[in-house]
């Protein structure tokens, strides 16, 4: 397969022929290149990959992925969950199956395969860490390090200490996707606190060809890491643009836009004035007061929630309907408000309204929806999918600079 | 609440707290199944004593805080935690688990959450966050002493 023959149709080809992008291996650009590289790939909500259902407000990207070195072993990978609150790509391997691609595992000093526990509110996905060639629209993160999902089971089994929040997510079904895109902002998903530790975080571990599988402390360069960190240009951080919906009751689909850099095109500046930059703290949280309370919790904006998730226990949770456990509110719509505020040297505060419907209006076979609200319980504020529709959100990544602007920061 | 304090040091630190060797027992649990279980957290113990309840206060140097509240017949209640790594919420639930990771398989949305409220026979979970920043509690609302508000719980 030529490496032209990767990019699909939705690509605009003659961009990356004059980028001269196709086939590097994401270090090899010139630095005079004066052209730049297609940095915008197109962003789906739907109803998720074939064989499942019920995905809401879940934004897909495709991925082309191809064994590291490998420009015979690609995929282009569909309906990959767009999940800005995390960092990492992870991919459901009976799905890499399907395409012929297998990816070859990381091992340890110790020649352990390198498995990771990554825990999801709810559940976490296992499997090993192998390296793959990652291309969105003409940026390349080659080598990078990503989360194979097992969910064939082809791998040493979690132990104990992995399952310790719930179940396994690892298939299709457990995501209503094939993969989730961690574009968060951090390069790694675990960090410095996977790097040295006393005692080894259940995250990463090495697992003995007889399947026994240890915590264990993982370098930075083996720790599943956000691609957009690794590529050669556009590399400080994403823009995620999604419309306004055009039904208060739901949108059959929406398409929308994911861009790669910001002030590094003409397409991604960010703007000089109007915006709001909230910069986060060490663990990529910045403060939100809900309403007025009387303390501010840690927030995100967060692509991977399908609402917005904060705890208001003076609101009624539906206890029918295909949204049990969301929010119903007795008179809907239902006004809130709450005042974001960055952490840092990026401090910025502003104040959003926003508001609540009775899901149970919405029509059944939409997947995109506003004014969707749930997380009874919740410690934090979650400014999920519904914060998205109508607003392009910036995330710039940990120590790199967009404009005058450093990370880690959200932005809109 | 405390930090700092030298593992098994036994050193009265405030009226009604003290630094105690680190021992837990998870949702449910008794004051014997505290004696004799081990040091798993490698963290540092404090204990206070409130007029409804005791509280004791789990810490590492690598920022987790579990908070554990026994009520007067030495039931453990409720459990906090606020932890950068994936928090043990097996140990932390005890034989509770199994009724939570039950009901979270049946949640009607799958998929990815920041949070989830699980409401388990005997049970409210409520488990939230991401990693580098995980945070919830559980608790048994039957074993609530009279006069304790869920939000003393955190």
């Amino acid at each position: 397969m030529s490496p032209q023959s990767i990019i699909r149709p939705a690509v605009p080809i003659a961009v990356c022929l004059l980028s001269g992008c196709l086939g590097g291996n994401g270090t090899s650009v010139p630095a005079a290149s004066p052209t730049p590289v297609l940095n915008t790939t197109v962003l789906v909500v739907d109803g998720g990959p074939a064989g499942t259902s019920g995905a809401i407000n879940h934004a897909y990207v495709t991925v082309n992925v191809c064994a590291a070195g490998s420009q015979m072993q690609c995929a282009d990978i569909d309906h990959v969950l767009l999940d800005t609150g995390s960092s990492g790509l992870r991919l459901v391997r009976s799905v890499l199956a399907a395409h012929t691609v297998a990816l070859t595992p990381l091992a340890d000093a110790a020649n352990r395969t390198i498995e990771e526990c990554m825990s999801f509110v709810g559940g976490q996905t296992w499997g090993p860490v192998a390296l793959a060639d990652v291309r969105l629209a003409g940026e390349t993160a080659g080598k990078l390090p990503v989360q194979i999902m097992d969910d064939t089971s082809s791998d040493a089994p979690p132990p104990a200490t992995c399952g310790a929040n719930g179940t396994l997510i690892n298939a299709v079904s457990g995501f209503d996707a094939n993969g989730v895109l961690g574009v968060g902002v951090f390069a790694q998903d675990c960090g410095q606190a996977c790097v040295a530790a006393a005692s080894p975080l259940p995250v990463y571990y090495g697992c003995t060809s007889a399947g026994v599988c240890t915590a264990e402390n993982t370098g930075l360069t083996e720790q599943v890491a956000n691609p957009v960190a690794s590529f050669a240009a556009d590399n400080n951080g994403i823009i995620v643009s999604l419309p306004t919906l055009q039904s208060a009751n739901g949108d059959a689909s929406v398409q929308g836009t994911l861009t790669f850099g910001i002030a590094t095109q003409t397409d991604n500046a960010l703007p000089a004035a109007g915006v709001v930059v909230l910069g986060t703290d060490a663990s990529g949280d910045f403060s939100t007061v809900y309403n007025g309370a009387a303390a501010a919790i840690p927030a995100l904006i967060d692509s991977g929630t399908d609402s917005y998730g904060f705890n208001d226990p003076t609101i009624a949770v539906c206890a029918t309907g295909a949204f049990v456990g969301y929010y119903c509110p007795a008179i809907a719509p239902l006004s809130a408000s709450a005042v974001n505020t960055g952490v840092g040297a990026n401090a910025m505060s502003s104040t959003v309204n926003f508001a609540l419907a009775d899901p149970n209006t919405f029509v059944a076979n939409a997947t995109a929806f506003i004014d969707l609200g749930g997380g009874g319980g919740s410690t934090t504020f979650t400014w999920g999918m519904p914060f998205f529709y109508g607003r392009p959100i910036y995330l710039g990544i940990d120590q790199r600079t967009a404009d005058i602007y450093t990370g880690p920061f959200y932005a809109y | 609440m405390v930090g700092g304090i030298l593992l098994r040091s036994l050193v009265w630190v405030g009226v009604g707290m003290a630094a105690l060797p680190c021992a837990h027992a998870s949702l449910g649990g008794n004051a014997a199944s505290i004696d004799g279980e081990t040091l798993a957290w490698q963290g540092v113990m404090n204990a206070e004593q409130g007029p409804h309840y005791l509280v004791r206060e789990i810490t590492n140097g690598s920022g987790m805080d579990i908070r554990e509240y026994s009520n007067a017949r030495g039931i453990v209640f409720a459990v906090s935690w606020k932890d950068p790594a994936p928090p043990d919420l097996r140990r932390l639930l005890g034989t509770y688990f199994g009724g939570y990771a039950a009901a979270l398989a049946s949640l009607d949305h799958p998929g990815l959450h920041r949070s989830v409220r699980i409401a388990a026979p005997g049970v409210v979970v409520e488990s939230g966050g991401h990693l580098r920043a995980y945070a919830g509690r559980a608790y048994l609302p039957a074993e609530i002493p009279p006069g304790v508000t869920l939000t003393a719980l955190r």
